[in-house]
């Protein structure tokens, strides 16, 4: 059952034309010149209780405009949104009891507080029974070892610290959805490990849907099945992880190092891509050539130190699509 | 969530704003005692002022400070509660406002209660000696009606001084900057207040009175509560204050809130 239903959102801003230079500011002092810019062009989703959805794309594709318009922050330009039930924007208030909301960027704790007192007043500001609340505090400080800085001042935590601090924060009142803007953005390897296994576990134990926003790719391999790609306010791809990497992942490439140096290296199905010293990058694709027979062709007029063959990373896929778009990509694939 | 829950969470919020206050100690201390110099400084001023003159406009030296101290006592107790209205656009501007949003409480108030001036309360205290002081030297009769004018009149002043603030920082949903209005307006309006307004051509003070309504704050009640004449104006025009304090505080909650709609479709 769907708990999150977007059906052709469009978000426009107003932009003020800024001119350069000293007469150019003048001027807009005097006239300014707006043009219309639109952050989400026409996108349309819907995710299912329980899951957990990658929503990416490069900077400025419209990510952040349309988590606040699940938020209820922004009121779309057009178009319907539908969070567990309620339009988030005309029902602001009581929306906000059914998400949990995480800004990777910026804190949602009180700075100067030692830490327990964010979670005190947040308990006040959502109704938290008590009960509920030791529930959940003993659950997150157990998973998340909140006892370590609980009585720090949030501004002296590290940055690990507060953003564990703040994901327990916004699940305090038990909300049923989750929206998460770049939550390992900054992280150390660990603490990034950490943090998914969070997510991981509540998505698990609690059913909790989860919307997170990201620029890590391994974010997503490690959590998410399903994802959703926009680019330039539009949705590019939605589906699962596993679906793009079949599609795409049939290029892949074969890594030999050589005894010797080479004049050049010629293939029947492989081209050479890249060489350096010995080792030499051999692209092919999986549907009409196979690893060994490549490496068949190889060892029998050269004989091979050492070699891998390489799967292509969902980033280098993402990568891809940014530069030369989804469907460029779904030409080139088939061919 | 009803009333009383509300004025629960006021006060867990409020004394959560005290103690992160006080955890700058330094700076704490050192605007107390910069709030009681900024006002000794202005009494002096006009206490040389009228040392020249005697009399400015028919009100004495005495007249004069006491209408000072109701504009202080009534602006120190706006900024207890409305000062973080400054800060607004400083929120808006960095993108910290939208966690007003996402709660699940009235934003206006949760904002207004995110902080609490502690350190105005030495101001509050200031401005109370002195009051205390004036109304000795002026040998004024308090009957429990005029107790009472005067507690109505405060809070309608408190209520004109704290909607101004309001009103100021909701233009920061509309031009995202709004700190530079505060001095446009909220600053020479205030210094309006410090005198008689009687001294000033008709239509400053007919501006006083029905645009930036200032003159409720101190000079129409302390008229009422001294018995002098307020040219131009009916002599009773000071019992309007606190019904100016309320209505005016009501215009500038709803521009406030059509300024949270606006930026709810346009962002920041």
């Amino acid at each position: 059952m769907p708990i999150i239903e977007v059906e052709n959102v469009r978000k426009d801003f107003m932009i003020a034309k800024r001119e350069t230079g000293m007469m150019g500011a003048l001027k807009s002092l005097i006239k300014r010149e707006y043009m219309r810019k639109e952050a989400v062009k026409d996108i349309s989703f819907s995710i299912n209780e329980g899951e957990i959805v990658g929503y990416i794309g490069p900077n400025g594709a419209g990510k952040s405009t349309t988590i606040k318009m699940l938020t209820g922050i922004l009121v779309p330009s057009s178009g319907n949104v539908l969070v567990n039930g309620l339009v988030p924007y005309e029902n602001r208030q009581e929306n906000a009891k059914s998400i949990g909301v995480v800004f990777g960027q910026r804190s949602q704790l009180w700075w100067d507080l030692p830490t327990i007192e964010s979670f005190e007043l947040l308990k006040e500001i959502y109704q938290v029974s008590n009960q509920c609340y030791k529930k959940n505090m003993d659950t997150f400080t157990e998973i998340l070892g909140l006892d370590e800085f609980l009585n720090t001042p949030v501004r002296q935590l590290s940055l690990g610290q507060r953003m564990r601090a703040d994901i327990a924060a916004s699940l305090l009142h038990d909300p049923p959805i989750l929206f998460l803007d770049e939550p390992t953005i900054g992280l150390d390897v660990v603490a990034k490990e950490k943090m998914r296994t969070f997510i991981k576990e509540i998505n698990h134990e609690r059913k909790i849907t989860v919307i997170l926003t990201t620029h890590d790719m391994e974010d997503i391999e490690k959590l998410c099945e399903r994802m959703i790609l926009i680019d330039h306010g539009m949705k590019v791809y939605d589906g699962e992880i596993a679906m793009i990497k079949e599609r795409f992942g049939k290029i892949r490439t074969l890594i030999v190092d050589l005894e010797e140096s080479l004049h050049s290296l010629q293939l029947l199905g492989g081209e050479v891509c890249k060489e350096e010293g010995n080792r030499y990058w051999i692209k092919f694709n999986r549907d009409e050539v196979s690893a060994s027979e490549l490496i068949a062709q190889i060892t029998k007029t050269h004989s091979v130190k050492d070699l891998t063959v390489e799967e292509p990373a969902i980033e280098s896929i993402i990568s891809r699509i940014y530069q030369e778009g989804y469907k460029d990509l779904q030409v080139s694939a088939k061919v | 969530m009803a009333a009383i829950k509300y004025v629960n969470l006021y006060f867990k919020l409020i004394s959560a704003g005290i103690r992160a206050q006080m955890q700058y100690r330094f700076a704490f201390i050192m605007r107390i005692i910069g709030l009681i110099t900024a006002y000794t400084g202005t009494a002096v001023t006009m206490w040389v002022m009228l040392y020249q003159f005697q009399v400015l406009g028919s009100w004495t030296f005495f007249e004069m400070l006491f209408l000072y101290a109701i504009a202080i006592l009534s602006w120190g107790f706006c900024v207890i509660l409305f000062l973080h209205f400054r800060s607004l656009d400083t929120y808006i501007l960095n993108g910290t406002f939208d966690r007003f949003l996402v709660r699940p409480i009235n934003p206006f108030f949760h904002f207004m209660a995110m902080k609490f001036d502690m350190a105005s309360f030495g101001q509050f205290i200031f401005s109370l000696i002195i009051f205390i002081w004036v109304s000795l030297e002026l040998h004024i009769e308090w009957s429990s009606g005029k107790v009472l004018f005067l507690l109505a009149s405060i809070i309608g002043g408190i209520l004109i001084q704290g909607g101004m603030l309001v009103l100021i920082s909701a233009i920061a949903f509309w031009t995202t900057k709004s700190q530079q209005f505060y001095w446009v307006v909220m600053y020479p309006a205030r210094n309006l207040t410090n005198y008689p307004l009687v001294i000033y051509p008709k239509i400053v003070q007919w501006i006083a009175a029905f645009v930036v309504p200032f003159g409720f704050v101190n000079y129409f009640p302390a008229a009422v509560i001294l018995e002098k004449g307020t040219p131009f104006f009916p002599v009773s025009i000071g019992y309007f204050s606190p019904l100016v304090g309320l209505v005016f505080f009501m215009i500038a909650y709803c521009v406030w809130m059509l300024g949270l709609s606006r930026y709810k479709s346009t962002g920041s």
